[in-house]
């Protein structure tokens, strides 16, 4: 016994012995079995994730058009997408805000409605219903619903605002290079309201009526209500839904490419049209699997910043 | 030294003569007919038919316009019937969904004449083909045969040594207008036979010009004229799409048609644009481009012209708000779509974009829709391809096509029975030039380019629009 624990202190292995018994042998056939069930998850974590990530690497320091055999130019397209390619650097900058504005119109926004439709009313249901709808619409015919909206001479907005003498803000929504990718970040955030509302509903149900019904005896106002109780318990959905977000804007491919190809001008382009305009429109293939590095590399900068910034508030 | 001279001199004249004869259009079709051989006519180019015994109206000795018997395929013989298919399966590979029950049909006719074989479509969105068509035949032994666009995509097929040289065909020789084969020609090889025959930019109202009493545009003036006359009268004078490039770049071929005094010269100046040899504020461009903005500053394009989507330009010009269209013969199906009282109410007309008394061009055409066989395909399924392509090379089944899914084709004897396709008489006696926009091979310069055009349309000063093109163009190039 004494030996056992000198032993173990004495900083030996951790790990057992290995005996040659039949517990031993049990123990290797258990790790084997272990060992083979994992396997198939490997092959296809190889297969589907591994191998195209070291081809998109290979294929980055290429200039493959898609067809015709690749030709190693080095690190060429990366330092070109830094330093001589002024749309690469226009959509960078166009994503960041696109993201910006999504992650905090949406987070709000979704905020605000869980707030006022927390209670299983009626009224409450039916409005969560019909908040929520947009969701399980198709992306495509969403853009096409706002791309009919936004039309700048016969669309329903401008028309609109016309009729009541708001001329001054009927704008070219989806034709000017400024307000183009504000107009796809409201759809955006349209589009999915509803879905991060009920996220924030199931997890501001979850916060214990006691604490209200405490602030409430202590004379707390509606507002001290929010912000001592409902906010700092609602923190672990607003993560939730801050990341998710980022990840759906990252991914608004569909509704981009059909409302605007990245139009005009490429105001309204993101990287994932850029990439997907880079290889299947100009088939410069090598150099799309540079841009599409840039997109990984700029996605893990900004969950590291997301990652820290919710530590510290923690 | 001399002789060397002589013979470069005598190709450059070879080759002006074909350029020439590949670019004006000799098709106007059952259109015209009743003309006599040897009698006076007056559009050189202008032809009484796409038949094998059709006139062509063509300068004598004499230096007279007269109509004469010249050939229309590159053969003197008549048309050759289909060839036999092997048992077997191939796929067809387009993008035209909307010509699939046609296709069905013709399939049907094909499979009933050749047992014991099948053909399948394979269809994508044209967004989609063009994307990704040419890597996933590639790999497929099964892909038969495989159509390309007109221009870049043709262009990269070939270069990827993809396509079957069909120089030796006989229905490549005798069943086709050979003036009309110059799109799926690649270092002077057949590789492809351009089955489509379009007509680009503009569309027009018939009944509100005929209202208006208003009469074509024939020259640049008379465009700036009628913009400015039919937006007092209340229209939009030009339903033009500035939402999207392929819509809102249809103009350019008529922009661009009559900028050189020669086919090779325009040639060559596209090729410089678009391997960086020359920048886009080079004078002929920045010509080309002041005149968008001299169309932009008589009123011709909708106001907030770059939000303006191929839908809402469609419903002006299908709902009477606007009586010009400028993109092309393939908008009509959508637009009767629209408004089954524009059916028979449209036709085509060209847009000059110069002053001169005798422009060189006054209309567009394009060759696409390239029937292809596919090199890596297995060799049955190669002469399956082969003789399904002769099948839909045969007049009568080029004649169920075309007025199926009302479009002109290139295939010799073919009776054209639609309202629309006989509507379009006027273009056919114009000067049509083979729609220089798809001269550019390099996708990213032309995206750059017509960028800046859009741009010049929504309100952009000539020279910034063209000297940040020449910029992005410059680091494209790189």
């Amino acid at each position: 016994m004494k030996t056992t624990e000198t032993g173990a202190r004495g900083g030996a292995s951790p790990r057992p012995a290995k005996s040659k018994g039949p517990k031993g042998r049990i123990a290797r056939s258990n790790d084997r079995t272990l060992l083979f069930m994992v396997l198939p998850a490997a092959f296809i974590y190889a297969l589907f994730y591994l191998y195209p990530t070291l081809n998109n690497l290979r294929y980055s320091l290429t200039n493959w058009d898609g067809l015709r055999e690749a030709e190693f130019i080095g690190l060429k397209n990366f330092t070109r997408a830094l330093t001589n390619d002024d749309i690469f650097m226009k959509v960078l900058g166009n994503n960041i805000e696109f993201t910006f504005l999504v992650v905090i119109f949406q987070t709000s926004l979704s905020l605000l409605f869980a707030i006022f439709l927390l209670k299983n009313s009626r009224a409450s249901v039916a409005l969560r219903t019909l908040f929520f709808f947009p969701t399980i619409i198709s992306s495509v015919s969403v853009a096409m619903v706002w791309q009919f909206l936004y039309e700048p001479n016969l669309g329903p907005i401008n028309v609109f605002l016309n009729s009541v003498g708001l001329d001054f803000l009927a704008l070219n929504w989806l034709g000017s290079e400024t307000v183009t990718l504000r107009a796809i970040a409201f759809t955006q955030v349209w589009f999915h309201t509803g879905q991060m509302m009920v996220v924030y509903i199931a997890g501001l149900q979850q916060i214990p009526q006691e604490l209200y019904e405490a602030a409430e005896v202590d004379g707390a106002s509606r507002w001290q209500q929010f912000k001592s109780v409902t906010w700092p318990m609602a923190l672990p959905t607003t993560a939730v839904v801050m990341a998710y977000t980022t990840i759906q804007s990252f991914r608004a491919f569909d509704l981009v490419y059909a409302m605007t190809q990245g139009g005009p001008n490429n105001s309204s382009s993101i990287l994932v049209t850029l990439i997907y305009l880079t290889a299947f429109n100009e088939y410069r293939f090598g150099y799309a699997a540079t841009q599409s590095i840039y997109l990984v590399i700029f996605i893990l900068a900004l969950t590291a910043l997301q990652r820290r910034i919710l530590r510290t508030k923690y | 030294m001399k002789q060397g001279m002589g013979a470069k001199a005598f190709k450059l004249a070879i080759a002006a003569l074909f350029a020439i004869s590949a670019t004006i259009v000799p098709v106007t079709g059952t259109f015209a007919a009743g003309e006599v051989l040897g009698a006076k006519c007056t559009n050189e180019g202008e032809s009484t038919g796409t038949t094998s015994s059709s006139l062509v109206c063509k300068k004598n000795s004499a230096n007279r316009l007269v109509w004469q018997k010249v050939k229309l395929s590159a053969s003197n013989l008549k048309p050759v019937a289909p060839l036999k298919a092997p048992r077997g399966s191939i796929e067809f590979w387009h993008w035209r969904a909307e010509d699939k029950a046609i296709f069905d049909q013709i399939i049907a006719r094909f499979e009933a004449v050749n047992p014991g074989v099948k053909v399948t479509q394979v269809i994508s969105n044209s967004g989609d083909y063009t994307a990704t068509a040419l890597q996933k035949v590639r790999t497929n032994k099964k892909a038969g045969v495989v159509t390309t666009f007109r221009g870049s995509q043709f262009n990269q097929a070939a270069e990827a040594d993809l396509l079957v040289d069909l120089s030796n065909e006989q229905f490549a020789k005798r069943n086709v207008i050979s003036s009309m084969m110059g799109a799926g020609k690649y270092k002077g090889k057949q590789l492809g036979i351009p089955y489509q025959s379009l007509f680009n930019n503009p569309v027009y109202n018939i009944e509100i010009f005929k209202k208006e009493g208003w009469k074509l545009p024939k020259k640049f003036s008379d465009w700036i004229s009628y913009c400015k006359t039919a937006k007092a009268a209340g229209y939009v004078p030009m339903a033009w799409m500035g939402a999207f490039r392929p819509q809102a770049g249809q103009i350019i071929n008529s922009a661009l048609m009559n900028t050189a005094s020669t086919d090779a010269l325009l040639e060559s100046r596209i090729q410089a644009i678009d391997t960086g040899k020359e920048e886009i504020t080079a004078a002929w461009f920045k010509d080309m481009a002041q005149k968008y903005a001299d169309l932009r500053d008589a009123g011709c394009f909708p106001d907030n012209p770059k939000g303006v989507t191929e839908a809402a330009g469609n419903t002006l010009f299908a709902t009477g708000r606007s009586p010009i269209l400028p993109t092309g013969s393939f908008s009509m199906g959508g637009i009767v779509a629209l408004n089954k009282e524009m059916d028979g109410n449209m036709g085509l007309t060209g847009m000059v974009w110069t002053d001169d008394a005798n422009p060189r061009y006054t209309g567009i055409t394009n060759n696409t829709f390239i029937l292809g066989v596919n090199k890596n395909a297995g060799k049955t399924e190669q002469r399956i391809s082969r003789a399904f392509i002769s099948f839909l090379t045969q007049g009568e089944i080029a004649t169920i096509y075309a007025n199926g899914t009302k479009q002109h084709v290139t295939v010799l004897d073919v009776t054209y029975t639609d309202a629309n396709l006989r509507n379009t008489s006027s273009i056919m006696s114009e000067k049509l030039v083979l729609a220089p926009r798809f001269i550019f091979l390099n996708q990213g310069v032309r995206d750059i380019l017509e960028d800046a055009l859009i741009a010049i349309v929504g309100g952009e000063a000539v020279n910034k629009a063209l000297e940040d093109g020449a910029r992005l163009i410059k680091q494209r190039l790189g």
